[in-house]
């Protein structure tokens, strides 16, 4: 890929895979504990693989996503505030990190946007099951974000990362969506 | 255009004026036509002046603002044209030498310290607002060049450790406030980084991506109004604080960012209406480029009117070296009110040039501008400045570098431009290189600047020739010049400054 906005760093994701065994956490995968220079490379790129696979695969689906420059590892995608939500004419960014041992670890999404959500953190991160222990290597990115617009339409306030949020969901709903409405006006537009 | 004085002679226009009437509402530009008649062309050489670094006559003529060598006191003027008194017996064709200086020219109303200690006035640094006769004056300490990485700072962006703008009653003197910016950047220089509308000014902290907008109250006060940046309402802050608890952080998109990226998003997503090829198109053309929209910089600021900002987004690279101009930067118009971007413009814009070229005057207008500044000659209401405009055009060898390198002009620098009617291009014709409305040191030559009428090509009307009138000295040291024009009056100041030599003032007047 050639363009002006190439990132210095932008292969590191394949120097850390491959030149830090161990480094990917004692992985659940398995490719981190392969010694140096063995399949390592290929594990690694397999997993290179499979990211290209999910971006080719992108262009039948609605989701909005794509890499950051040329780091194949790093991509961004957007929301569209779903007609009828408090987050109606919102633009919401999420940033998703894949980890070198993708897709036998999930990838990390944090929203880059501010959102009033029980299942958003103070520090943007989502809560969904399925990228936690729900993973599966069976899922796409595709899915996962159609699992995160789903819970922006339908917020879980069962398992909230806000507490307060999710109770106001709970008990005054016209009060919570009054306040998500007005966060989308202020920091999503 | 059809001229309305037959004749050049200064008696017969007076007669002319008597017989005739002009055009409705093309009286003052005919009256104009005058300075033909009353130019600057008597020059007094090397003044005996005191030595301070002169900075600007206000754009309405009433002082003449000057700072003291050490940078810390600023020294005001009242022009008082020429007023002189002498005993011995007058030689009716040439002025006593006791009238030769300059406070026959400018009575000093006072001298006050601005700065002290470690500070230093900012001689770059100087905004009039005219309705009330405040002056505005930055002093700031020294740069240093350590960024160090402080919370919410950009890198790459030096630091100093305080910056303080006066708001200074220039009739008497009295600082009537101030306010100060620690450990920021601030473009002082020319007074770029910040931009005078009516009463609203606008300053722009480089470091840490912020644009304060303040409001000059009537009273004299500095008020901070709005700070546009990491939130673009001013009461967002407060909002988010009364919601969260847990205290925020996260690496959330700057408020303005935010509003940009969210306008380029939309922007590429309507380009194409086909499902299929729109992923792509949003592929190539948003998500490749994401990072490089979320590093740009906000590097100047204007205001269009009360609600717009013109705002420039470049690299940070681009930063505080002065060859911007080829640099990718992004120009967007914001609105404050509704916290929207209106609409963004590459800086190789053919649409954003054909603006420039055609509506030039809207980038600059400011309703509170003197009857003088409204004469301020530009390409969009000029026919002369836009055929000079239109043959770099047609020389420049590619269309999108010439039109970066007019963009590189935007936004408009703050009363950065001389009302001086001997700058009218429909009046006189000169050296661009040598001399021009806008105000900047300009690298001197030997030969004086000639002032050519618009009417008879032929004809030089004045010249104005700073420095010595031996002009012996030495060709090859360089020599450095500026010149202060009065608004309205045939008086000028010239300064040339010679590396390791007394500065020369001269005074050219009509006398």
């Amino acid at each position: 890929m050639s363009s002006s906005s190439s990132f210095p760093a932008s292969r590191f994701p394949f120097a850390a895979g491959a030149g830090a065994p161990g480094g990917g956490g004692g992985g659940g995968g398995g490719s981190s504990l392969r010694p140096w220079g063995s399949s390592g490379g290929t594990s690694v790129s397999s997993s290179g693989k499979r990211i290209q696979k999910e971006l080719l695969d992108l262009n039948a689906s609605d989701c909005s996503a794509g890499p950051k420059g040329d780091n194949l590892y790093h991509w961004l995608s957007t929301i569209i505030g779903p007609q009828g939500s408090p987050y109606e004419g919102g633009i919401f960014f999420l940033d998703i990190v894949f980890p070198p041992d993708y897709p036998f670890k999930p990838p990390m999404v944090t929203f880059k946007t501010r959102i009033y959500h029980c299942n958003v953190d103070a520090t943007g991160k989502v809560h969904l099951d399925i990228l936690k222990d729900g993973w599966s290597p069976a899922f796409t990115i595709s899915k996962v974000l159609l699992a995160i617009k789903d819970i922006i339409s339908n917020p879980d306030p069962y398992t909230p990362l806000v507490m307060n949020i999710s109770r106001q969901y709970l008990t005054d709903r016209t009060k919570h969506d009054e306040i998500a409405a007005e966060w989308t006006m202020r920091f999503a537009r | 255009m059809v001229r309305f004085f037959r004749s050049g002679n200064v008696a017969s226009r007076v007669f002319d004026r008597q017989l005739l009437s002009p055009r409705p509402g093309a009286a003052v530009n005919t009256i104009r036509q005058f300075y033909e008649n009353l130019v600057p062309s008597y020059t007094i050489y090397d003044i005996d002046c005191p030595d301070y670094s002169f900075r600007k006559f206000t754009d309405d003529g009433k002082y003449l603002v000057a700072f003291s060598r050490n940078h810390q006191d600023l020294i005001v003027y009242r022009p008082i044209w020429l007023t002189y008194s002498c005993t011995e017996e007058c030689d009716s064709h040439d002025l006593p030498p006791k009238a030769k200086k300059f406070d026959s020219f400018f009575k000093q109303l006072y001298s006050i310290p601005l700065a002290s200690s470690n500070e230093y006035i900012c001689k770059d640094f100087f905004l009039y607002m005219e309705c009330h006769q405040f002056g505005l004056f930055a002093t700031s300490t020294a740069q240093s060049n350590d960024s160090t990485a402080t919370e919410g700072a950009i890198h790459g962006v030096p630091s100093i450790e305080k910056i303080t703008f006066y708001l200074v009653r220039l009739e008497d003197g009295v600082i009537l406030d101030e306010k100060a910016f620690c450990n920021d950047f601030i473009n002082l220089a020319h007074s770029i980084g910040a931009y005078l509308y009516e009463d609203l000014l606008c300053i722009v902290s480089l470091r840490y991506q912020t644009i304060h907008i303040l409001q000059i109250r009537d009273s004299g006060n500095l008020v901070e109004v709005r700070r546009i940046g990491a939130f673009c309402r001013e009461d967002d802050e407060l909002f988010l604080h009364s919601h969260v608890q847990s205290g925020y952080g996260g690496s959330f998109l700057p408020g303005i960012k935010q509003r940009l990226l969210s306008y380029i998003f939309r922007k590429t997503w309507n380009e194409v209406p086909d499902q299929t090829l729109r992923v792509q198109h949003l592929k190539k053309k948003f998500y490749f480029h994401f990072q490089d929209y979320v590093d740009l910089i906000i590097w100047k600021v204007q205001f269009l009117d009360r609600h717009h900002l013109f705002i420039k987004f470049g690299s940070v690279d681009g930063g505080v070296s002065r060859s911007t101009d080829q640099n990718l930067a992004f120009f967007a118009v914001y609105n404050m009110e509704t916290t929207d971007i209106v609409s963004l413009y590459q800086n190789s814009s053919e649409e954003l040039y054909s603006l420039f070229e055609q509506f030039y005057d809207h980038f600059h207008a400011n309703p509170q501008d003197s009857s003088h500044g409204k004469f301020i000659s530009s390409h969009s209401n000029d026919i002369h400045a836009l055929d000079q405009l239109r043959t770099i055009k047609n020389k420049a060898s590619s269309s999108s570098q010439f039109v970066k390198k007019m963009m590189a002009s935007l936004p408009y620098t703050c009363q950065s431009q001389s009302p001086s009617p001997y700058f009218d291009l429909s009046l006189f014709r000169y050296d661009e290189k040598l001399i021009s409305a806008i105000d900047r040191h300009r690298h001197c030559t030997e030969h004086p600047i000639k002032f050519i009428s618009v009417r008879s090509p032929n004809v030089v009307k004045f010249k104005i020739k700073p420095g010595l009138d031996s002009g012996a000295s030495d060709s090859r040291a360089k020599r450095i010049s500026s010149f202060l024009f009065h608004p309205f009056f045939p008086l000028v100041l010239s300064i040339q400054q010679t590396y390791m030599q007394p500065t020369v003032v001269n005074i050219h007047f009509r006398r």
